[in-house]
C-alpha cells in the first residue's frame, strides 16, 4: 500500500485534533475502502479540508482508494471556488458537515464530520499515475493546479522522513493546512513512519494551541509562523518535550533565524531550516542543524534522494563552486506538471523528474545553497504567497487609472495615478488578499515609467 | 497626543477603520477582519507605544476594544 500505511495496527493513533479527536491507522485504512467503493475508480473529487482528524482522514483515504482529490481550503473564497468548479467540474465533493447544508446533491457518504455528495458531473478523464492536486495561490484566485503523482508521495514521505529522523515516537504539530504542500507533506512523511499527528486549526493566540504544542515532539511553520510564536513570547516556555523545530516557505529574517537557532543550540533542541516548492512536493532543501549558525540564511543541501544544481541563462549547468544562477532540482518528488484546464488533467508526466525552481541562488565554496531572489514576481506577505500580476489585475477591476505592484516580503506596493482612488485600491486589495493594512503602501506617481513596447519597468518604480 | 488618542490610532492603523467606529462593540467576534494577526499587531503597537510588556496571557486576553484598555490598566497606563 501506499507509504506502507497497511503496516501499522488499527488501533494505533494516527492523528489527534485540537477537539481531542482521535484518528487510528485502521480508520483511515476503512474510509479508503468504503470511499472506493462509492464511486468509479479514478473519479475527481473536490476535498474542501479544514485542520483536523477528518481533513486528514479525507485526503489520505481518497488517495489510497485511488480517487483523485483537489485539496482545497474549506474557506476558499466562494468566487475562487466557483471559478474551480466551473474549470474542473468536480464529480464528487467533500466538504465539513457544518458547511454542507447548503448543498443539495444526494449525500454518499458522512464519515468524520465530513460530507461526500456526487455532483452528476460527467466522469474525468485522468492520467494514471495522477494522484491529487494542489491549488498554486490560496488568495489570489487562479485556477492553476500542480498535478502529483504517486510516486511523488512516496519519494517526499522517503525523502523528509530520512532527513528529519522521524520514528513511530514522533508527535509533530501541524498548523500548516492541508491544501498546502509542505503541511500535506508532514502527513505523508509521519503517517509513513507510524507516527501521531498533533493538527490544529487554532491560532497562536488561543490556548488550545499551546495545549497541543505542550505535548508536541516537534513543530513547523513558515518564518510567519514562527514570528508569531517569538510574539507570543514562545522562548520563555517551558516545552521539554519539543525536540526539533522545522521551517520552510520562504526565507527568515535573519535576525529571527539567529535568534531560533541560538535557542535551539542553548536549550538542547534542532533547528533545520528547508527550502522547497509545491512544484517539487514541498522539501527540495534542507539545513543540517549541526549549521543552522555557521551557514545561517542557506537552506543547505539537496535531500536525499535528490540533486540540485546552478544553471546559467543558457540552462548550463556550471558544475564549480561558488556558482549563481537558477537553481534546479532532480528527484522523485518532483511533479508532474500544471493544469490550467480540466483537459490538461489527462497529460502525462511533462517533467520528467528535473525542476527549474525559478529561484536565482548562490552556491558557495562549501556546496551549501542560498536563495538571492526569485525570477517571477511573487511575495510571501504574513506566509501567503501573493502573486502582483494577480493583485494588478484584481485591481483593475476596481479602479479606472493606471496601477503597478511591487514590494518586497514586508510590504505590497500599489502604484497609482490618481490620488482620489488610493482609499478604494487599498480596501478592495486587503479584502481581496486578506493581509493588514499596514501590509499595504499606496504611492502615488504621475505616471507608471514603461519602456517603449509598454512594458511597465518595475525596476524604475522604487 | 494624550492615551485615549495613542490607544485608538493603533486600532486605526491597524484595521485601517476611522476613530468613530471604535465602541464596546469592536471585538473580535464583531469585526470580520479581527484574526490572529490582526490582534499580535495590534499588542506589537501597544507595547511600543506605551512602552510595557505583555505575558502571552494578557495576548490571548486581547480580543477587544475594550479588554485591551483593561490589560494596559493592569499595567498602570490608564486610558
Amino acid at each position: 500500500m501506499l507509504i506502507d500505511i497497511d503496516k501499522w495496527e488499527a488501533d494505533r493513533i494516527a492523528a489527534i485534533d485540537s477537539d481531542g479527536t482521535q484518528l487510528t491507522y485502521g480508520q483511515i485504512r476503512a474510509l479508503a475502502e468504503l470511499i472506493e467503493h462509492s464511486m468509479p475508480a479514478h473519479s475527481l473529487l473536490f476535498l474542501l479540508t479544514e485542520n483536523n482528524v477528518g481533513g486528514i482522514a479525507w485526503v489520505m483515504a481518497s488517495i489510497l482508494a485511488g480517487q483523485v482529490p483537489l485539496i482545497l481550503n474549506a474557506h476558499t473564497e466562494p468566487a475562487l471556488l466557483g471559478t474551480l468548479t466551473n474549470t474542473y467540474l468536480p464529480e464528487y465533493i467533500v466538504a465539513p458537515a457544518a458547511m454542507a447544508e447548503v448543498q443539495t446533491e444526494p449525500i454518499v457518504a458522512d464519515e468524520f464530520g465530513y460530507r461526500l455528495r456526487a455532483t452528476g458531473a460527467p466522469h474525468a478523464k485522468l492520467n494514471n499515475e495522477l494522484s491529487h492536486l494542489l491549488p498554486t495561490s490560496g488568495s489570489t484566485g487562479s485556477p492553476k493546479l500542480v498535478r502529483h503523482k504517486y510516486d511523488n508521495i512516496e519519494a517526499a514521505a522517503l525523502n523528509i522522513s530520512t532527513f528529519f529522523g522521524l520514528t513511530e515516537a514522533d508527535r509533530p504539530l501541524m498548523v500548516l493546512p492541508l491544501h498546502y504542500t509542505m503541511g500535506l507533506s508532514m502527513v505523508f512523511s509521519h503517517l509513513k513512519v507510524g507516527a501521531t499527528l498533533l493538527i490544529t486549526d487554532r491560532k497562536m493566540t488561543d490556548t488550545e494551541f499551546w495545549a497541543l504544542l505542550k505535548q508536541a515532539t516537534s513543530f513547523t511553520g513558515v518564518p510567519f509562523s514562527f514570528e508569531l510564536l517569538d510574539k507570543m513570547r514562545f522562548m520563555r516556555m517551558k516545552l521539554p518535550n519539543l525536540k526539533l523545530l522545522t521551517q520552510g516557505g520562504g526565507k527568515m529574517p535573519a535576525d529571527l533565524n539567529l535568534k531560533y537557532a541560538e535557542y535551539c543550540r542553548d536549550n538542547g533542541k534542532d533547528w533545520i531550516a528547508t527550502y522547497g516548492q509545491s512544484e517539487g512536493s514541498a522539501r527540495m532543501a534542507w539545513l543540517p542543524p549541526e549549521y543552522a549558525i555557521s551557514k545561517m540564511g542557506s537552506i543547505g543541501i539537496a535531500v536525499p534522494n535528490g540533486r540540485l544544481s546552478i544553471r546559467d541563462l543558457d540552462g548550463n549547468e556550471i558544475p564549480e563552486s561558488p556558482a549563481e544562477g537558477e537553481m534546479c532540482y532532480e528527484g522523485r518528488n518532483v511533479t508532474m506538471g500544471y493544469a490550467r484546464c480540466r483537459e490538461d488533467l489527462a497529460l502525462g508526466d511533462e517533467r520528467h523528474g528535473f525542476l527549474p525552481t525559478g529561484d536565482i541562488a548562490y552556491r558557495d565554496a562549501d556546496g551549501f545553497y542560498f536563495i538571492k531572489g526569485r525570477m517571477g514576481r511573487f511575495l510571501k506577505l504574513y506566509g501567503n504567497r501573493v502573486g502582483l500580476d494577480e493583485c494588478e489585475n484584481i485591481l483593475k477591476a476596481h479602479i479606472t487609472c493606471e496601477c503597478a505592484c511591487s514590494g518586497d516580503d514586508t510590504k505590497l506596493l500599489i502604484y497609482l495615478s490618481d490620488a482620489a482612488q488610493a482609499d478604494v485600491a487599498k480596501e478592495r486589495l486587503m479584502e481581496a488578499i486578506k493581509v493588514p493594512a499596514t501590509a499595504i503602501e499606496v504611492r502615488v506617481i504621475d505616471s507608471l515609467p514603461r519602456n517603449e513596447a509598454g512594458k511597465i519597468l518595475y525596476s524604475k518604480l522604487n | 497626543m494624550d492615551n485615549l488618542e495613542k490607544y485608538n490610532s493603533i486600532f486605526t492603523e491597524v484595521f485601517g477603520v476611522k476613530p468613530e467606529v471604535l465602541d464596546a462593540s469592536f471585538s473580535k467576534d464583531n469585526v470580520e477582519l479581527w484574526d490572529s494577526v490582526h490582534q499580535l499587531n495590534l499588542v506589537t503597537l501597544a507595547e511600543e507605544s506605551f512602552d510595557v510588556m505583555f505575558d502571552p496571557e494578557d495576548i490571548m486576553a486581547f480580543i477587544s476594544y475594550e479588554a485591551g484598555k483593561e490589560i494596559l490598566r493592569r499595567q498602570d497606563v490608564e486610558i
